[in-house]
């Protein structure tokens, strides 16, 4: 398990590789690094810079702000009711990966570490359910939702969770097989419920797979905008922060550096969450797939 | 020294020990009885909307005609699979996803051993190199569409016009190609995040003795480095390919499926059948054959990599 986590290299090993050519690589390295970054970088670089610009030149081919209008992430509050949004984004995001881990976690370790008859075709199933498209189900879906009378409303893309998702299952069971057999089979043999063995040996072990899989479930939500659009753009007091970005310009008459300005604004949540839970992201993936 | 882990269900075959026998099947039952329905109902769950998938696949059903529902047996598969327009989502859907992850794949590695080495502003670059991965889908449809493949204003054809690029409106001239273009620029971070964790966990040592055996640079990595790196690629492809598959809102925002069916794929495809053309039936059936063959060529394609790689590597 230790081979996954990242390992620093001895410095002498370094100095060792580059020999008399050193200079050279460290030129070709940092060149191609720098091209390499700045043409990811750009279009995000642009949209910054758009985002503080005049409403006039946001529509120009000038690329550098003549005055940097700062006030423009004020404005855009006036403009749209952004706080809104937020809230309706938060509540989809949050309620849903909270629902997740409660739905989710237990049906992977059953996937993983219980026996039982049709457990593989379980698991095909949730592998089959998790390729699906969502916009092959939308349908029935939708009519189903509209019978409850939740349409219009968020809560079609949150209940799904709460009863499970199958992108999370697949993950977090890969990630508990990775947890040796015998601490199961140990706290089984003092007479532990699995509930218990669950909660008090799984968890515990499996917390970088699980924090890896409700960072993957908020930010897929954060982002989606499909689902969002199926359900809420009937209501506009209902849109989160995707599909209130995709409709921004039509809908608000919103400039086009103002639409820059809240798009930077939706980005920086997804941004600092992922920046502070990076590592704990990595190791959760790789762990799941990768068994050491 | 690592077993590869496959999505197909033969990686669950059981190579645990037999359940302990200090306990009789009596006894276990009840030390799971409270946890296994709950489980069997949460699983079952979630399979109720690929059910009515499957339900609806043979049904004749439009919602346009009220009370049109009517059993048809596999007749929709039928027209699915006569369907020029259905092949042609089916090719572009392959087109679109073998090319984004075979290219971001590419350009992840790379970007990945030059983060693996060390240099100024290493982890500055690679916090600012992530970000496309979290913009949000929509956000950066939006962003592409409107600011860098605008004919007059855009940033593409501005950073082309030294080579004599002028005007071109990328969306609707080469719409696959910049469709190609702004999924690359998402996923590769994901798949450079992925190849830097598998390269970080070499061990130095078979990197120095490699060395001391006189390989170079390039054989050191063909023949070292490519076949540790094995099992991260095929994760990274394996997770990278089954969102890329379904990609729905650079199309439905960039190019709304066009020029034509042009980038008309399999998910924008059953969209249209069930939300432009209400035809329910034939929308499920598309969506139970791309389930189908989404496994298949996961199981197979997984497969073929993994030998590639053993041959060479032996």
């Amino acid at each position: 398990m230790t081979a996954v986590l990242p390992r620093r290299r001895p410095a002498a090993a370094y100095r060792r590789a580059r020999g008399s050519t050193g200079f050279l690589e460290w030129v070709a390295i940092h060149s191609i690094a720098l091209a390499l970054g700045l043409m990811f970088l750009l279009p995000l670089v642009f949209v910054c810079l758009t985002a503080v610009m005049s409403d006039r030149q946001a529509l120009t081919a000038e690329l550098w702000p003549r005055q940097w209008q700062w006030a423009n992430f004020v404005t855009v509050f006036e403009k749209a009711p952004l706080l809104t949004y937020l809230g309706n984004s938060l509540l989809y995001s949050g309620v849903a990966t909270a629902g997740m881990l409660v739905s989710s976690v237990p049906a992977a370790y059953a996937l993983a570490r219980l026996r039982w008859r049709g457990r593989n075709l379980a698991f095909l199933a949730v592998v089959a359910a998790m390729m699906l498209p969502p916009q092959v189900v939308a349908v029935p879906l939708y009519l189903l939702w509209a019978r409850l009378d939740l349409t219009g409303t968020v809560w079609p893309l949150v209940i799904p969770y709460l009863l499970g998702d199958f992108f999370s299952i697949f993950l977090l069971r890969q990630f508990f097989l990775t947890i040796p057999r015998d601490y199961v089979d140990a706290a089984r043999a003092d007479g532990c419920s699995e509930a218990g063995v669950l909660l008090r040996v799984i968890v515990p072990m499996a917390r970088p797979g699980i924090a890896a899989a409700a960072l993957f479930s908020f930010l897929y939500t954060w982002n989606d905008y499909f689902g969002p659009l199926l359900y809420t753009a009937e209501r506009p007091e209902s849109w989160t922060l995707s599909v209130a970005l995709a409709s921004f310009r039509g809908m608000h008459r919103v400039e086009w550096n103002l639409t820059m300005a809240a798009t930077v604004l939706v980005m920086l949540p997804a941004l600092v969450l992922f920046l502070v839970a990076q590592k704990t992201f990595v190791k959760g993936i790789t762990f799941t797939g990768v068994k050491g | 020294m690592l077993t590869p882990s496959l999505p197909a269900p033969t990686a669950t075959k059981p190579r645990q020990p037999p359940a302990p026998r200090t306990l009789t099947a009596g006894e276990r039952w009840r030390l799971r009885a409270p946890l296994l329905p709950a489980l069997v109902f949460a699983i079952a769950l979630t399979q109720v909307p690929f059910l009515l998938t499957l339900y609806y696949s043979v049904q004749s059903q439009n919602l346009l005609r009220p009370g049109s529902k009517e059993f048809v047996g596999l007749a929709n598969y039928g027209k699915v699979f006569t369907d020029e327009l259905f092949r042609n989502a089916v090719f572009n859907t392959v087109t679109l996803t073998a090319s984004t992850v075979i290219l971001s794949m590419l350009l992840g590695i790379g970007l990945a051993v030059l983060l693996d080495k060390k240099f100024l502003g290493r982890s500055v670059v690679r916090t600012l190199l992530i970000t496309p991965f979290l913009v949000m889908p929509a956000a950066a449809a939006l962003l592409w569409k409107t600011s860098m493949f605008n004919p007059v204003f855009g940033l593409v054809n501005w950073m082309l016009s030294p080579f004599g690029v002028d005007n071109v409106d990328w969306a609707s001239r080469y719409p696959m190609p910049a469709i190609v273009g702004v999924l690359v620029w998402q996923w590769t971070p994901f798949m450079m995040l992925i190849v830097l964790a598998g390269l970080q966990s070499q061990s130095p040592e078979v990197l120095e003795a490699a060395k001391v055996d006189g390989a170079n640079a390039w054989q050191t990595f063909r023949r070292v480095t490519l076949p540790h790196l094995r099992q991260f690629i095929e994760l990274a492809i394996l997770l990278g390919s089954i969102f890329i598959v379904q990609t729905f809102d650079a199309i439905f925002m960039i190019t709304q499926g066009g020029p034509g069916q042009a980038t008309t794929n399999l998910p924008y495809f059953i969209y249209q059948q069930a939300f432009r053309a209400f035809d329910v039936g034939e929308a499920a059936a598309a969506g139970v054959i791309v389930v189908v063959a989404t496994i298949t060529i996961a199981m197979v394609a997984l497969r073929v990599i993994s030998n590639l790689f053993t041959e060479e590597s032996a």
